[in-house]
């Protein structure tokens, strides 16, 4: 009898993930559902949608999104940075402190 | 036959009280009702209030009030002084309306459950008192509210509200339903009559009454000064239920104290902060949100608590640098959600209120101002639909209210912290320190289910904007809106602006 192999997470559907987020110096967390398969790119977008030129004047600078202490890579995805359901992200324009 | 005085037969009317021979003491007061916990049964034979009433006096003095309250109002019912009444003031009238009307009714509960399980005669006796009580503010305030309706019908959420699954409503239950249905008597007593309506219910009704009198509301003041009238006698059931928990049990009275003073501030912050602060006329504002809670609510139960030999609670650093940021925040988040309320909340930030938003709150500007400009110029800039939400703002497991808290860092600047916890496989999040702390202590007593919890279990479809409307019982007619966009942004007209959201089918891609 053949053997299951547990597929990957780049290999299975993906799953909708909903976090707990903050744009910048927005006044408020919101809700963002976003999946698996997004890239922290996407995350970063999914949540400055909400909240750049609407409450946060746009800024001309990448964003970069903050997990558990950690600034995570752009190019991986929600299930490799392992961001769960009901995680905080915090989305912060990349800034020298002073510049802000 | 002569009648007797009163002073001959009040006590023994009052105190009044079965010795029970057929019955075991304890199917009578069960614990969990009646909550003696590690207060010896005897020592509420000692219980006594200052406040003695009798039936016949009570029936005279409420029938007195109930005829000149009806008498105003039906003076007024011929008049329009309704009509040209401010938007903003009537906002703040639908939004007691709507949170307090119903919420009278749990305390009708409250006191009833006191006036069965109270472990003293005169104690139970006074409680029935503070259900007829009840029961007069519940129907007077839905009448008066109820008048209302054709000419708006927003004012239809009188009735309403507490039965709807809005999240204003929920957050309100949350709070009621653990500081009157959950409870024992003794910790309802601590809860209620002592923590929330010595304190609380004065400043909703002295500072909204005074503040209605400045906006030509009449009506208004007129039907809560009547109610502040009757707060101030059966709320006398707190300090002798403290007097003798304090003795037998000081760590719980301090904890009941703490916990019911937190949830209540929050509760305060997000209806009676922006009602002064904001939609009140700037004409008529007597006094700031911060002002009056220094006056009425900081002082007051600092003062009242050490009378009992209690200590501040340990939150109190929070709340006092909470008095500067809490009301608004929640401003922001009502009038961001505003299709979510059931009236009108004013943005209320011209040049003239934001001077006197600085004056008052010298950290507003800071905190608060660039999001308001960014939202002034994108009203200026014909596109209001970037103002409006597409989702949900994180509710906070405890108060049910947005986690919108702004707190200074090292570095200076304002920033949304963080308050987390994961229990039993789920990660719940808190908008301050204490929430937590308190859901942590409380999470097997009341804690219902945030709308984001309900959004996210699948109970809102669709899971959308229209969904969640739908889900909170909103309807175009009474769904609220800026009552008058241009009041507060004309004075910003023509300035320029970079870095707005482009309005929808203006090129973006």
């Amino acid at each position: 009898m053949a053997g299951t192999v547990e597929l990957g997470p780049e290999d299975q559907a993906p799953q909708l993930v909903p976090l707990n987020a903050i744009f910048a110096d927005d006044f408020v967390q919101i809700l963002v559902p976003v999946t698996t398969a997004d890239t922290i790119r996407e995350v970063a977008a999914a949540v400055a949608h909400h909240v750049e030129g609407k409450r946060v004047r746009a800024r001309d600078a990448e964003k970069v999104v903050f997990h558990k202490g950690r600034r995570l890579p752009p190019e991986l995805t929600v299930a490799e940075a392992g961001i769960g359901p009901l995680d905080h992200v915090r989305v912060e324009y990349d800034l020298q402190e002073g510049a802000r | 036959m002569t009648l007797l005085k009163r002073e001959e037969w009040q006590g023994f009317v009052r105190d009044v009280d079965w010795t029970y021979s057929y019955v075991d003491d304890e199917a009578v007061f069960p614990e969990w009702h009646s909550g003696t916990g590690k207060v010896p049964r005897e020592a509420w034979l000692g219980w006594e209030e200052d406040y003695k009433v009798t039936y016949p006096d009570y029936v005279a003095t409420q029938r007195d009030k109930e005829q000149s309250a009806y008498a105003v109002k039906a003076a007024l019912q011929r008049s329009t002084t309704f009509d040209h009444l401010d938007e903003g003031w009537k906002s703040s009238t639908k939004m007691h309306f709507g949170g307090v009307a119903l919420v009278e009714y749990a305390a009708v509960l409250g006191e009833l459950k006191m006036a069965r399980f109270g472990l003293n005669a005169a104690w139970r006796n006074m409680a029935a008192f503070g259900q007829l009580d009840e029961l007069r503010h519940a129907q007077i305030t839905t009448f008066f509210g109820h008048e209302f309706i054709k000419k708006d019908p927003q004012y239809d959420w009188t009735q309403k509200t507490f039965h709807m699954d809005n999240w204003v409503p929920i957050s309100l239950r949350n709070l009621f339903d653990g500081m009157m249905i959950a409870p024992n008597v003794v910790d309802l007593a601590i809860a209620l009559p002592f923590t929330f309506e010595t304190g609380f219910t004065n400043l909703q009704f002295i500072a909204l009454s005074a503040d209605a009198l400045e906006a030509g509301d009449v009506n208004f003041a007129n039907m809560i000064s009547s109610i502040q009238t009757d707060e101030a006698r059966h709320s006398q059931q707190g300090g002798p239920t403290m007097e003798i928990l304090v003795e037998h049990d000081p760590v719980r009275a301090q904890w009941i104290i703490d916990k019911n003073f937190w949830g209540s501030a929050r509760a305060f912050a997000a209806l009676t902060g922006p009602a002064m602060d904001y939609y009140t006329p700037l004409e008529h504002r007597k006094q700031s949100y911060r002002e009056f809670m220094e006056e009425w609510i900081v002082d007051q139960f600092v003062h009242t608590i050490e009378d009992y030999g209690l200590k501040k609670p340990w939150f109190w650093d929070e709340f006092m640098r909470g008095l500067d940021t809490w009301h608004h925040g929640l401003h922001m988040g009502l009038w961001t959600w505003r299709p979510t309320l059931w009236w009108r909340p004013k943005a209320a930030v011209s040049k003239d209120e934001r001077d006197w938003l600085r004056e008052k709150y010298p950290n507003w500007e800071q905190v608060y101002g660039d999001k308001w400009d960014v939202i002034i110029d994108n009203i200026n800039a014909n596109n209001v639909e970037a103002t409006l939400p597409e989702t949900l703002p994180w509710l906070c497991s405890m108060c049910n209210l947005p986690c919108c808290n702004a707190e200074q860092t090292r570095s200076g600047r304002w920033r949304i912290p963080t308050y987390q916890l994961d229990y039993d496989g789920k990660t719940h999040h808190f908008c301050t320190n204490a929430c937590r702390q308190i859901w942590w202590k409380d999470r097997d007593n009341v804690n219902h289910e945030t709308l984001i919890d309900r959004f996210l279990a699948g109970q809102i479809q669709p899971m959308d904007v229209g969904g969640i409307l739908t889900h909170m019982g909103l309807t175009p007619e009474v769904m609220g809106d800026d009552p008058d966009y241009e009041a507060w942004t004309r004075d910003y007209v023509g300035r320029p602006a970079t870095g707005l959201a482009l309005a929808a089918g203006h090129g973006e891609d």
